[in-house]
C-alpha cells in the first residue's frame, strides 16, 4: 500500500484510541482507580430492614427466590429463639448472601425490563434535583459490580431512582407493580403482571363504622402483606394476627378474611430489594465480606 | 486535487457486472422491512405514554422490552442493511472492481438478518443488555461467562468483520494516490464499526465499572453514530450526489478536510451525553469543547453539498432522490445547530433526561440518515429490478407523509422537553409533569402514525415495482422524470 495511505490509516486508528485514553482512561485514573471496585457481597453487607420485612411479608415467594432462606432469621424468630440457639450464628452471613443474590438478580431484571429506559440514577447538582431526588450522585456510586454496565438511564418518565432505598414501603412497591395507577393516580408506567402469581392471601376489609367515617364503600377488600402457599397457613397467620391482637381491639379479627389472590414472584422480591438497597450504600460502608 | 476520480464521470451502464444486484436489492429489502417493524414498533410503544398500549401485561410484548427493539433494529436492521446494500453498489464503481466474492455476501447477507432476528427475539425475553443502543444481547448473564442466549454482541463483531473483509478488498486492490473521499469515509466507518463495538459491548460490562465505565458507554453511543453511520452516510453522499446531478462536487479538499475533522473530533464527545454526572469535570469540558468542534466539520459537507447543488436548484422539483437528499441536509444542519448549544451545562440543566433528546434523536437518525437511504433506494430500485416504479405517486406520498410527520413530531418532543424540563426544575409534583405531558404524547403518536403510513406506501410500491409487470424504464432520461 501507499504510504502515504498507511500513515493516515494509522492516524485514523490513533484518534479513536486517542479519544478512548481521553475519555475512557483518565477518568479511571483520576477517579476509579482511588479505590477498587466494590465487590457484590461487599454492596450487600448492610442488609435493608425492607428486606428483612419482605421474608416476613412474602414467607412462600421468599423461600423460593433464596437458597439460603430458611437460616435467614426475621426478628420473630429471634425473639422465640434461645440465646444459644445455633442458628443466630448463620443467620446474619444468610442474609448478607441473600441480599448478594437479590441485588444481582434485581438488577438483571431492571436492565431486561429496560426500567433504565424511563427512570433515571442520575441526580445533577442542579435543577433543584437534589431538592426533589436527594443525595447527588458521586464516582462512588458508580465504582461497584452492580453498574457493570452503569445505569445512569437515559429518559426520565418517571423520577429519578437514585435514592429510591426506603423512601416507599414494600407493600407500596408490590401494589404499584401490580397496578401502577392505583398508588399514583394517572401514571402511565406499565403494571408488571407477570411480577405475580397465584396464592393465598389474608385480606383486611373496611368494617362498617369506620366505612361510614371514611366513606370507603366496605365491599373492597384490602391486602394484607403475605401470600401462603395453602388456605392452612393462610388460616394460621389470620390466627397469629388475631392473637397479637388486644381484646379491646378484636374486631380486628372480624375485619381479617382469607382469599386467593396474587402475590409478588421471586422475582418481584428480587427488583423491591434492588430498589430498597438504592442510595443506601456509600463507601463508608465498604466491609471485608465475611466467608 | 485534480487527479481524483470523478464518480460522475464513472458510465452508467444498467447492466454492470461489476455490482451484485441480487445483493444489493436484498439488502435494500431487508432494510426497508426492518424499517417499518422497527417504526411499527415505536409507534405501539407511543401508545404507552397515554394508557392506550395493546399489549399491557403480556411480559415478552411489554413496554420495555418492546422500546429496545424499535432503536435497535432501525440501528442494525435498517441502517446497517441499507448501508451495506449501497456500498454494494458504491464501491465497485468507485473502484472498478468487485467485492470480495458473491458467496461471501451471501453468506452476509444471511448471519446479518439472523442477527437481527436473534436480537429482536433475546430482547423481548428479557436478555437485552443495559448499553443504550447497544441493547443487543451479551448472551451471558450480566458481569459473568455463563452462558444463557445466543451471543448476539460476538455474531455482530462477526459480521462486522466479514463486512469489513467484502469491501475492503476491492478499495485495497484500487488504492491509488488519491482515494475519493467516498472511498475514505466508508473504510474509515467498517473499521470503526468493529472498534467501537468491541469497546461498547465488553467493556463497560466485563471490566469496567465506576466513572471510567460510564464515560465508555458514552463513547460507545457517540461512536456509533459518529463513527459508523455518520461516515457511512457522508461517504454514500460524495458517491451518490455527484452521480445523480452528474456533476463532481464542488470541492474535494474541503472534503478532506471534513473527514479528517470528523476523525479527530467525533470519538471526544462522547462524554457529552452524562454532562453534569460523576466523570471528572474535566472530561466533560473537553466532551463539550470538541462537540462544538464537530459543527465546523459539519459545515464543509453541508457548504460542500449546497455548492454542488448550485444551480441545480430544478433537481428539488423534478428529482425526487436529490430532494430527499436536501431534504436530509437541511435536517442535518439543525441537528447540528441544535448540538452546539445543547452541549452547553445552561442548556443541558433544563433538558436533559427529558422528551428534547428523542426529538433531537429522531431528526438525525431518521431526518439525515434514514432520508438518505430512502433517497438512494428511491433512486436504485429500478435500476435494481429493471422496471420503473409501480406508482410514482405513492412516492411522493411516501415523501410527504415521512417530512410532515418528522416535522410535527421533531417540533413536538422538543417543546415537550422544555415544558418537562422547566416543570422539573420548578418541582412540580411529579403526576403533575405526566399530566402536562399528556398532549405532546398524543401529538407524538399522530406523526409517528403518520411516518409509518409513510413507508408502507414505500414499501409497498418497492414490492408492486419488483413482482408486478415490468413497465419500460429509460436509465437517460430518468432524472428529469422522477416526479408524479
Ligand atoms: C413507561 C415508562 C416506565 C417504565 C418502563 C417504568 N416506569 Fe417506574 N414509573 C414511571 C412513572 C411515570 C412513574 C411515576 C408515577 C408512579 O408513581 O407510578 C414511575 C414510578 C416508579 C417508582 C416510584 C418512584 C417514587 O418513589 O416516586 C418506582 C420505584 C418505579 N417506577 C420503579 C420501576 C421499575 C422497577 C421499573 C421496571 C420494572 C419501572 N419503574 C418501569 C414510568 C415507568
Amino acid at each position: 500500500m501507499d504510504r502515504f495511505t498507511s500513515v493516515l490509516l494509522v492516524a485514523g486508528l490513533g484518534c479513536f484510541a486517542l479519544a478512548f485514553v481521553l475519555s475512557g482512561l483518565y477518568p479511571w485514573l483520576i477517579t476509579d482507580a482511588k479505590q477498587t471496585e466494590a465487590t457484590i457481597a461487599e454492596v450487600a453487607y448492610n442488609v435493608t430492614t425492607e428486606f428483612k420485612q419482605l421474608k416476613e411479608m412474602y414467607p412462600v415467594a421468599f423461600a423460593d427466590a433464596y437458597p439460603t432462606a430458611d437460616e435467614c432469621l426475621t426478628d420473630r424468630d429471634l425473639a422465640s429463639a434461645d440465646d444459644d440457639d445455633p442458628r443466630r450464628a448463620q443467620s446474619d452471613d444468610a442474609w448478607r448472601a441473600a441480599h448478594a443474590f437479590a441485588l444481582q438478580a434485581g438488577r438483571d431484571t431492571y436492565v431486561a425490563e429496560a426500567c433504565w429506559h424511563c427512570h433515571s440514577q442520575f441526580v445533577r447538582p442542579v435543577a433543584n434535583e437534589t431538592q426533589r431526588f436527594g443525595r447527588i450522585r458521586v464516582p462512588a456510586d458508580e465504582n461497584n459490580a452492580l453498574q457493570r454496565p452503569m445505569m445512569f438511564g437515559t429518559r426520565r418518565v418517571g423520577p429519578d431512582l437514585t435514592n429510591e432505598g426506603g423512601k416507599r414501603s414494600n407493600d407500596w412497591h408490590v401494589a404499584h407493580f401490580s397496578d401502577p395507577t392505583g398508588t399514583s393516580p394517572g401514571s402511565i408506567m406499565p403494571a408488571y403482571t407477570w411480577f405475580f402469581r397465584d396464592g393465598h392471601q389474608v385480606f383486611r376489609t373496611i368494617d362498617p363504622d369506620s366505612a361510614e367515617r371514611t366513606g370507603i364503600a366496605t365491599s373492597r377488600r384490602y391486602p394484607v402483606p403475605g401470600v401462603y402457599a395453602t388456605q392452612a397457613d393462610a388460616e394460621a397467620a389470620l390466627q397469629r394476627a388475631s392473637d397479637a391482637t388486644p381484646d379491646n381491639l378484636s374486631t380486628e379479627r372480624k375485619r381479617l378474611v382469607v382469599g386467593e389472590s396474587e402475590g409478588p414472584t421471586p422475582n418481584a422480591l428480587n427488583v423491591i430489594a434492588y430498589l430498597q438497597w438504592l442510595g443506601t450504600w456509600t463507601d463508608d460502608d465498604r466491609r471485608e465480606p465475611q466467608q | 486535487m485534480t487527479s481524483v476520480a470523478d464518480p460522475a464521470q464513472v458510465a452508467e451502464v444498467p447492466s454492470e457486472p461489476l455490482v451484485d444486484k441480487g445483493l444489493v436489492k436484498w439488502h435494500l429489502t431487508a432494510a426497508i422491512f426492518f424499517m417499518v417493524t422497527a417504526m411499527t414498533w415505536g409507534f405501539l410503544v407511543s401508545l404507552q405514554f397515554f394508557g392506550h398500549y395493546p399489549f399491557e401485561g403480556i411480559s415478552f410484548l411489554s413496554y420495555g422490552r418492546v422500546r429496545l427493539l424499535h432503536t435497535n433494529e432501525i440501528a442494525y436492521g435498517f441502517l446497517v442493511n441499507g448501508f451495506v446494500g449501497c456500498m454494494y453498489y458504491a464501491i465497485p464503481r468507485m473502484t472498478g472492481k468487485s467485492v470480495a466474492s458473491s458467496k461471501l455476501g451471501w453468506l452476509i447477507f444471511g448471519v446479518w438478518q439472523f442477527i437481527i432476528v436473534a436480537m429482536s427475539v433475546g430482547q423481548l425475553l428479557g436478555f437485552g443488555q443495559g448499553v443504550e443502543w447497544g441493547e443487543t444481547p451479551t448472551g451471558f448473564r450480566p458481569g459473568t461467562w455463563e452462558l444463557q442466549y445466543i451471543p448476539v454482541d460476538f455474531l455482530i463483531e462477526l459480521g462486522a468483520v466479514l463486512v469489513a473483509i467484502q469491501f475492503l478488498t476491492p478499495i485495497v486492490k484500487s488504492v491509488r494516490k488519491h482515494q475519493y473521499v467516498s472511498l475514505w469515509y466508508l473504510t474509515a466507518g467498517m473499521i470503526w464499526l468493529i472498534l467501537t463495538y468491541v469497546m461498547g459491548n465488553t467493556l463497560p460490562e466485563w471490566t469496567l465499572a465506576g466513572t471510567s465505565g460510564a464515560a465508555t458507554v458514552g463513547l460507545f453511543i457517540h461512536d456509533l453514530v459518529g463513527l459508523f453511520v455518520t461516515p457511512m452516510g457522508w461517504g454514500l453522499m460524495y458517491f451518490f450526489v455527484p452521480v445523480i446531478l452528474r456533476k463532481p462536487i464542488w470541492s474535494h479538499a474541503l472534503s478532506v478536510i471534513g473527514f479528517w475533522a470528523l476523525a479527530f473530533f467525533y470519538p471526544l464527545n462522547g462524554v457529552h451525553h452524562f454532562l453534569l454526572s460523576s466523570i471528572p469535570m474535566s472530561v466533560q469540558y473537553g466532551a463539550i469543547i470538541s462537540t462544538m468542534a464537530v459543527e465546523i466539520v459539519v459545515t464543509t459537507v453541508v457548504v460542500n453539498f449546497f455548492a454542488t447543488m448550485w444551480g441545480r436548484g430544478d433537481a428539488l422539483r423534478t428529482n425526487l432522490p436529490i430532494r430527499w437528499f436536501f431534504t436530509g441536509m437541511i435536517c442535518y444542519f439543525i441537528t447540528c445547530l441544535q448540538c452546539m448549544f445543547h452541549t452547553t451545562l445552561t442548556m443541558q440543566e433544563i433538558i436533559h433526561f427529558t422528551d428534547w433528546v428523542p426529538g433531537h434523536a429522531h431528526l438525525v437518525m431518521l431526518g439525515v440518515f434514514a432520508f438518505w437511504i430512502m433517497g438512494m433506494t428511491t433512486w436504485l430500485w429500478p435500476r435494481l429490478t429493471g422496471s420503473d416504479w409501480h406508482n410514482r405517486r405513492l412516492n411522493h406520498w411516501h415523501y410527504w407523509l415521512t417530512v410532515i410527520g418528522l416535522v410535527i413530531m421533531f417540533g413536538d418532543l422538543t417543546a415537550a422537553g422544555l415544558v418537562h424540563g422547566y416543570m422539573l426544575a420548578a418541582l412540580s409534583p411529579w403526576m403533575e409533569i405526566v399530566r402536562a405531558m399528556h398532549g405532546f404524547w398524543v401529538i407524538r403518536t399522530f406523526a409517528g402514525g403518520m411516518i409509518v403510513a409513510g413507508q408502507l406506501c414505500f414499501a409497498w410500491n418497492m414490492y408492486k415495482t419488483c413482482t408486478g409487470e415490468v413497465k419500460p424504464y429509460d436509465y437517460r432520461v430518468d432524472l428529469a422524470t422522477v416526479e408524479a
